[in-house]
């Protein structure tokens, strides 16, 4: 073969791409679209103005990385609640099992992906940052 | 036996046996969810339809139909499965699904059931129930709307714990478990209903939505409040103790709790546990180290004979035994007891004299088996609620007789046909010495009897004790005496049970020969459902007496010893566990002997009076903390391993002591298995038990008989004055010593001390309920709230002692009856 042709044929290929439509993202000035499926930062339901979550523990139970901190209550009108909700998202695995465990489907996974922080102390997402607003 | 085919398999199963219960027994496994072991068959789920074919292929329910030979049962067949499907399909139609927010789900038969037969639809459609939750109690929650109508609830409240609380009201589709007027649950909550409740319809509210049921740890303990010695299982996360879990195989009680032992278990992890050793620097209790706190109480302990110790029996066999062996070969001294010396006198004197043994002569298990019972105070319910139980039982479902000698009525007195002598207080010698009288003119004894050593000693000490002098002294008829004399002599098979205590000041060694005398003359002893049970106090009593750890040979007993503080003759003294300022009878002179005391060392859980008090406090560990062993009331020895860790600041008293051996140039024992081993070695009956045997199962001590009679003191009662009230004290059912007022359960219910009295007293006095009363006796006065009962006779009160915040030894020095006035 003519030691020119695989060069030909390779600049070829970048000469094709320098006119394509670029695959990466300016980020953060372009953002990506996440789809609805993404398994993203978890969201506390709200219905009535208050979480929709009754402390059932069965998302700690299923939780294969043991992130998830539970701690019922009970009310004024004797019902349950979570007066702690916490996620560790250093341990999360962002598997969705808590989501799909929910039996009131009061815990959502949400598109939000930047949780990158400075300590680790604030990756422990209280039940106050987790609800949605 | 009969024969029978269960599911192709040939089987044998005892006459008596239900289907149901021939299944279990061979490994088959029948679902059920109205069934009990412990209650009769009641047949209300139809959850355990089976198939018989000489019943031409009709379903018939298990836990109701008896066995009988060549019985042919299927029960699984596809008809029987649609069947049980179609019993949940309707039991879940108008169950309310709320498995979420239920704190039975995990432990719930119907949630269990439902998954096992895959009920996943339902073809009917219906209404839930809208009934009103019951949160009107603060220990259990009663939702209608979850029941399923076993009726399990009702039925043990009614043949076990015989309160009858709860019952069905309504009928058809409105039927519901109710109580009396459809009013509010307000019963003895020994939560008998919760435990058994196949749903969430009964619920544990100090545990209500704590944890969920397949978080919880499952540890096996004994119950650290009363003798009974009843098995605990605890349920245990974080390393807390969060509840009490039912299990219908644990125990000789089948897992039957009271409210203490279900409720009262708060004080293990408690905030008010002490955490650091505290050492009394220019006044004040100051946090220090153990090396210093230590190292001040071995100097102490140095100075030989001038110390004494006062041991609470909740300590184990093994840290009583350590304790000795500290005090009487590091230290040097004999000056040691427990529960105010006379709780433990009925064993250590009583029937150590009698029966040549410091043990009872029978278990609780010879209840059950006996023809009569001879109760002497309705207060053994309330002492010992479990053995109540028992009774109970032995009176509804064997037909046992029960007898009560009292100074008032009490619950036993309403079981059937049971017959209550209600006495002046103080008379309970005197009238068991009638008795005893009776027996020998009528020529009821037995012919054995005559060769007991003893026996013309107590004909002539009797002769002053005839039915019609102790009846005109105690209040009864001599014709009642009589009567219950040949009752008790003629029965085949009698008990006699009596409750010791700290509340308890009459019931001493002459009560335990009193009643000693009536087994021996009868012949009553050594026998099945025969004998004399001594119900102690503590859940370690037994124990402690069988380690010794009281006043022997020339040993200053519990009152000496604070005599002897105030004289100047103890200087030092070590107080592992016991609050004697509030349960040791006159607290005046206990409070000086405190004060006088040169150098006070205090191990508890908390910071009580006496703790306060102290120079050098030892924070110590409860008994889920800790590795040991309990001797029960009937001396079933049985071994607790720690449920939880201990605060790393805590040592439990096995610690304090052989470190404390340690420092006094001792060698001490590593572990509380070794010292076990010498225990065994060296303790008459404990041969061949060894922590490795008992981890299993407990044991029981043997006691071995050497039958004495002995002449009781007769103390005659303190004469009537006017205006004056008999003052008798005592254990209220939800309370056990001191240690109980750390239980949130009990003080939910129990909060304070009260006096209880007549209503014919009340009316004399116009004293209603709640009314805050002066009482005053000869040796001081204090304030308490007024009960008005219908049990007192008229005359006589009652005052709990387990109270700090109303500390009845204030009025009262340990006599067994005070005179006392009371005013508004």
């Amino acid at each position: 073969m003519n030691p020119i042709t695989p060069i030909i044929n390779g600049m070829k290929i970048t000469f094709k791409h320098m006119f394509m439509k670029p695959v990466t993202l300016q980020y953060p000035t372009e953002r990506p679209k996440v789809s609805q499926r993404f398994r993203g930062l978890h969201g506390l339901k709200v219905s009535h103005s208050k979480a929709k979550c009754v402390a059932c523990y069965l998302c700690p139970t299923v939780c294969p990385a043991k992130c998830i901190t539970v701690e019922a209550a009970e009310d004024a009108n004797h019902d349950k609640y979570a007066a702690v909700y916490e996620i560790d998202m250093l341990r999360c695995i962002f598997c969705g099992y808590c989501v799909e465990a929910c039996p009131v489907d009061a815990l959502k996974m949400t598109g939000e992906f930047e949780l990158a922080n400075y300590h680790r102390q604030d990756f422990i997402y209280s039940k106050e940052r987790l609800l949605e607003k | 036996m009969v024969n029978v085919t269960i599911d192709d398999k040939q089987v044998t199963a005892p006459k008596t046996a239900t289907i149901y219960e021939a299944a279990k027994l061979n490994g088959i496994k029948i679902p059920i969810l109205c069934h009990d072991k412990k209650l009769k068959p009641f047949g209300a789920c139809r959850m355990c339809l089976v198939e018989v074919e000489q019943m031409k292929g009709r379903q018939i329910p298990a836990c109701t139909t008896p066995v009988t030979e060549g019985m042919i049962i299927r029960t699984s067949t596809p008809d029987i499965i649609k069947a049980r499907k179609m019993v949940l399909e309707l039991l879940l139609l108008n169950h309310p699904l709320d498995c979420p927010v239920c704190d039975k789900s995990g432990d719930c038969d119907l949630q269990n059931l439902t998954y096992e037969y895959k009920v996943n639809t339902n073809r009917f459609k219906d209404e839930k129930f809208h009934h009103s939750i019951d949160y009107n109690n603060p220990l259990i929650e009663r939702d209608m709307n979850r029941c399923v109508l076993c009726g399990k609830c009702a039925r043990i409240c009614d043949e076990i714990v015989s309160f009858g609380a709860l019952t069905f009201i309504d009928r058809g589709i409105e039927t519901k478990i109710g109580c009396e007027f459809d009013d509010a649950l307000n019963c003895e909550f020994c939560g008998s209903c919760v435990s058994v409740c196949p749903v969430g319809a009964l619920l544990a509210r100090p545990f209500k939505h704590k944890a969920r049921f397949w978080a919880l740890t499952k540890h096996t303990s004994v119950c650290g409040y009363c003798g009974t010695g009843c098995n605990l299982t605890l349920g245990v996360k974080d390393n807390k103790v969060l509840t009490t879990i039912y299990d219908e195989n644990q125990g000789f009680h089948k897992g039957q709790l009271c409210v203490r032992g279900r409720f009262g278990y708060q004080f293990i992890n408690s905030a008010q546990r002490l955490t650091s050793p505290l050492v009394r620097k220019n006044g004040k209790l100051m946090e220090t180290s153990w090396d210093e706190a230590l190292e001040l109480v071995a100097g102490r302990l140095k100075t030989g004979t001038s110390v004494a110790a006062l041991a609470t029996p909740r300590l184990t066999n093994e840290e009583l035994a350590l304790f000795k062996t500290l005090l009487l070969e590091n230290v040097g001294t004999k000056n040691f007891d427990h529960s105010a010396g006379f709780a433990h006198s009925a064993l250590t004197e009583g029937f150590t004299r009698s029966f040549g043994e410091s043990a009872s002569s029978a278990s609780i298990l010879d209840i059950q088996k006996s023809d009569m019972l001879l109760v002497i105070k309705t207060d053994a319910y309330e002492t010992h609620p479990v053995v109540g139980f028992e009774v109970n039982m032995a009176v509804k479902n064997k037909g046992v007789k029960l007898s009560i000698i009292s100074d008032k009525r009490g619950k036993l007195s309403k079981l059937p046909d049971a017959t209550t002598l209600v006495h002046r207080p103080g008379c309970e010698v005197a009238v068991l010495n009638a008795i005893a009288k009776t027996i020998i003119d009528e020529k009821l004894s037995v012919d054995t009897a005559m060769t007991v050593p003893g026996y013309a000693e107590i004909v002539t000490a009797l002769s002053e004790f005839s039915a019609e002098a102790v009846a005109a002294q105690s209040g009864l008829t001599a014709a009642d005496i009589k009567k219950l004399a040949s009752e008790y002599a003629t029965a085949e098979k009698a008990l006699i049970v009596f409750p010791v205590g700290q509340g308890y000041a009459g019931h001493n060694a002459d009560l335990a020969s009193a009643a000693a005398n009536l087994a021996l003359l009868t012949g009553k002893y050594g026998k099945e459902g025969c004998g004399v049970l001594c119900l102690s106090e503590k859940n370690n009593s037994q124990g402690a007496v069988d380690m010794g750890f009281y006043a022997q040979d020339g040993g200053l007993n519990s009152l000496q010893i604070l005599d002897a503080c105030v004289s100047g003759a103890v200087k030092t003294l070590f107080i592992a566990g016991e609050d004697p300022l509030t349960s040791y009878p006159d607290r005046t002179k206990v409070k000086a002997a405190l004060d006088a005391v040169e150098f006070l060392v205090v191990s508890e859980l908390f910071l009580t009076e006496t703790a306060a008090m102290a120079d050098v406090v030892l924070p110590a560990c409860s008994f889920a903390e800790k590795e040991g062993t309990f001797t029960s009331t009937d001396r079933r020895v049985q071994f607790i391993k720690p449920a939880i860790r201990k605060n790393a600041q805590t040592k439990t008293d096995f610690e304090i002591f052989s470190d404390l051996i340690t420092r006094l140039g001792g060698q001490s024992v590593a572990t509380p298995a070794e010292k076990f081993t010498e225990i065994a070695a060296h303790t008459p009956g404990y041969a061949g038990l060894s922590h490795i045997t008992l981890r299993k199962e407990g044991a029981f001590a043997t006691a071995a008989t050497k039958p004495a009679f002995v002449v009781p003191n007769s103390t005659p009662s303190p004469a009537i004055e006017n205006g004056k009230l008999a003052l008798v004290t005592g254990s209220v059912l939800y309370h056990n010593g001191t240690l109980s007022q750390y239980g949130e359960g009990p003080m939910h219910v129990c909060p304070e001390g009260y006096l209880e009295l007549s209503r014919m007293d009340a009316s004399v006095y116009k004293i209603a309920d709640n009314d805050l009363l002066t009482v005053s006796s000869a040796a001081g006065s204090m304030q308490l709230k007024a009960k008005v009962s219908s049990r007192m006779p008229a005359g006589v009160v009652f005052a709990p002692y387990h109270f700090s915040s109303a500390p009845i030894n204030s009025i009262w020095t340990g006599s067994p009856v005070t005179m006392v006035t009371v005013a508004k």
